[in-house]
This record gives C-alpha cells, structure tokens and sequence, in this order.
C-alpha cells in the first residue's frame, strides 16, 4: 500500500488500468461499509491517483481535474452501499466516474455559452503602454515638443495634453488667458509646420 | 495538504457503517410482492370486473393485460438493476418487447377517453372508483419505488425514473383491466411517463439553479 502507482498525466494518456489493486480496493471497500474508517482512507488515497488520470483526460486545468475527483469521491460516498463485494470493484468506481465527468462536462459546455473567454488579445488592447506602442512616430512627437520654447511648451502640454480649460490652465501657469491662447496657437502652428516637412525657423 | 486530501480525511472520520442493498433480483421480487399485495387488497374490496373470464378468452384482450403486467415486471427489474453503478445500461431494453406488445394490443382504441364509455354501462359511480383504483395503485408503489431507489438520485437518475414510471405504469393499467370495465392504459401510460418527465425535469432545473448559486456566492 506505500508505493504509489505510476502516473502519466499526459493529456490523452490512456488511464492506468484498475485491475491489479482491484482485489485489494474491493476488499477495502467492504470493510469501509462495515464501518472501518482507516480501511477507507486507504481506499480513497488509493483510488485517487486512478480517478486523477480519469479527470484530466476530459480536463487541462488541473484545479478543474481537482474539483472533479473531488465530486467523484463525494459521489461515491454517497452511493457506497450500493457496492456487492461479490461483483468486482473497477466497473463500479468506473461507472460513477464517468457519470460524474460527463455531467460535469455538460454543465461546463453550458456555461461556456453563456460566457467569452479572456483572451491575451483583450489584455493587450487594454494597457495603456500597448496602445501607445501602436503610434510609429511617438519618439518625433517627443522630440517636436523639446524644440517648442518653454513658454508654448508649457501651453501646449497644459490646453491640450492634459486638457484644462483655458481658466484653469491659466491658474496653474499664472500666464494671462491671452497669453495661453497665443501661445498655443503658435506651438501648434509651429508643430504643424514640422510634421509638413517644413523647416520651423 | 491538498483539498482533496483534506476531503478524504473528512469522509473517512465521518464514515459510518452502512447496510449493503440486497442483489438487485430480490429487491424487485419485494416490490413486485408489494404490488401483488396491493392488487390483492383491492380485489378483496373491490371484486373482479364483471365477465372477467369471458375477456380473458379474448386473445386481444388477454394479450393487453399480460402485456402490461409483464411491462411493471420488467421495468422494475431493470430500473432496479440500472440504478447500481457497474451494471449494464442495456438492461433498460429488457421491458421493451412487452411494451411493444402493450401498446400494440391498445392502439386500435388510441387516446378514447372515459367519457363516451358511459354509455356503454359505465356509470358516474364506476368512473369515480375507477381514478380510486388508479390513485390507490400509482401512488404507493411510485413512493416505494422512489424510496427503495433513492440512493440512484447522485448517480444517474434519469434512465431509472424512466423505467420506474414505466413499471408503475404498466401494473396500474393492468390493475384498471383486471377491476373496471374501462380501458384508460393510454391514459395511464402518458400520465405516469409525463409524471417521470416532470420529476426529471424539475431535478434538472433544481440542479440548474443550485449549481449558479455554487459557483456564484453573492
């Protein structure tokens, strides 16, 4: 009972076949329905690796293939008087394991209609930094704006970068409403020039 | 420790012993006991149809009632034997050929409901004892079923339903041919399989519901 089976929990890996614990995991069982505790914790550490196996042929998260020998167990404990020791003990477990996993496939495939999967795309677009990366000509843009004097700099970046009305923008400068709009004015002008190709002096 | 760990060692310090289900053959033989009993009882109260015998030489007829009664007999040997775990779902085909040889014998009288068989001698009274007979049959072997099949409700549920309902079906409309001069086993039939359908249903929705609720703890 030390050793453990070996397990491949390879996505399509065939599961190991019962058939050898067979015997040992029938008799457990039947000392289990009469009652004897440490007979069961046996059998269940037993058998979980097998149900393991199961579970993640129909599973690739391996907290769903968790959640499933988890329901199986369950299951089979509420059914465990309905094990003859005289009728071999694979078919048995076999049988409340599938049932398990196809109603749990069900209820996924249900769910899943219901729902969209988050995609790395949907993480991506929503980044700022990402959105950033799409515009080329960002660096020409940041070079543009350091050979703007300071005056139509700080203009520029307070109207239209960080989008403050001219009151406020004014407020925060402690240029005149006047002034801001010239100054604006010309920064523009000047970085449109730039863009066109034009030389800016 | 994984969850699962801690799981095994929860069912194993609360495991208690229990009772292992008797073979699944002597099982259905103690509800088809308990069926013969019922039918017994109401034949003592209720007596016979009248000109019982001379139907029975009908071949239509006798073939009627065996057809029925060998479909409660079947259906309940399977329904008992696709509740365990392990067996073979193919036991569900067991009472099809009595079932087919049924609903042969009462095709030609299709869906004709009680009403215009009062002309014919049946008179308000017998209706009324007859949906007694009907209600005294269905009703405790359906609840018996239910309870000597319970434990198939976190297995697989619904072929055993069917076949239940199926079984129940065919010993109240064989119980109806043998008590009343009325042929309701159409009737019968979609009433027990229709209350069958509806127990699945609901399960399913119940089921439906409690899972959202689960996975969705607000």
């Amino acid at each position: 009972m030390t050793t453990k089976p070996v397990l491949k929990l390879v996505r399509g890996a065939a599961a190991p076949s019962p058939q050898v614990r067979e015997l040992d995991w029938s008799i457990l069982m039947a000392r289990a329905q009469d009652g004897d505790a440490n007979a069961y914790r046996r059998l269940l550490e037993s058998i979980t690796p097998y149900l393991r196996a199961h579970a993640s042929r129909c599973h690739r998260n391996p907290s769903d293939v968790e959640d499933a020998v988890q329901d199986i167990l369950l299951t089979l404990h509420a059914v465990r008087a309905t094990y003859d020791p005289a009728r071999p003990f694979g078919p048995w477990l076999t049988a409340i394991a599938r049932r398990r996993l196809i109603d749990r496939l069900r209820r996924q495939g249900r769910r899943r209609v219901f729902e969209t999967e988050f995609e790395p795309a949907h993480e991506t677009f929503a980044d700022p930094p990402a959105n950033f990366e799409d515009m080329t000509d960002i660096h020409k843009i940041a070079a543009a704006l350091d050979r703007l004097p300071p005056a139509q700099r700080e203009a520029l970046r307070l109207t239209k970068i960080e989008g403050l009305s001219l009151k406020e923008a004014s407020a925060a400068s402690g240029m005149s409403v006047a002034a801001l709009k010239v100054a604006t004015h010309r920064a523009v002008e000047r970085l449109r020039r730039f863009f066109s190709g034009g030389s800016e002096s | 420790m994984t969850p699962t760990d801690d799981l095994i060692s929860a069912l194993a310090a609360n495991l208690r012993p229990v009772r292992r289900l008797r073979p699944p053959l002597l099982r259905a033989t103690g509800f088809l006991l308990l069926a013969a009993l019922i039918l017994a009882m109401i034949a003592l109260v209720h007596g016979w149809r009248p000109g019982l015998l001379v139907r029975l030489a009908e071949i239509r007829f006798a073939l009627s009632l065996a057809g029925a009664l060998l479909t409660g007999v079947l259906a309940a040997v399977a329904a008992f034997l696709v509740s365990l775990p392990g067996r073979s779902r193919h036991w569900l085909w067991l009472p099809i050929p009595s079932l087919a040889l049924w609903l042969f014998s009462i095709g030609y009288q299709c869906l004709s409901f009680w009403t215009p068989m009062a002309s014919e001698g049946a008179s308000p009274g017998e209706t009324a004892s007859c949906i007694a007979t009907l209600v005294l049959t269905s009703l405790p072997l359906s609840l018996a079923l239910a309870l000597m099949l319970r434990h198939a409700a976190s297995f697989n549920p619904a072929p055993v339903i069917f076949a239940a309902s199926l079984s129940v079906a065919g010993i109240t409309a064989a119980a109806l041919t043998l008590f009343h001069p009325l042929d309701a086993s159409v009737e019968i039939l979609m009433f027990n399989l229709g209350t069958g359908l509806l127990i699945m249903l609901s399960g399913a929705a119940i089921n439906m519901f409690l899972s959202r609720r689960a996975e969705m703890p607000e």
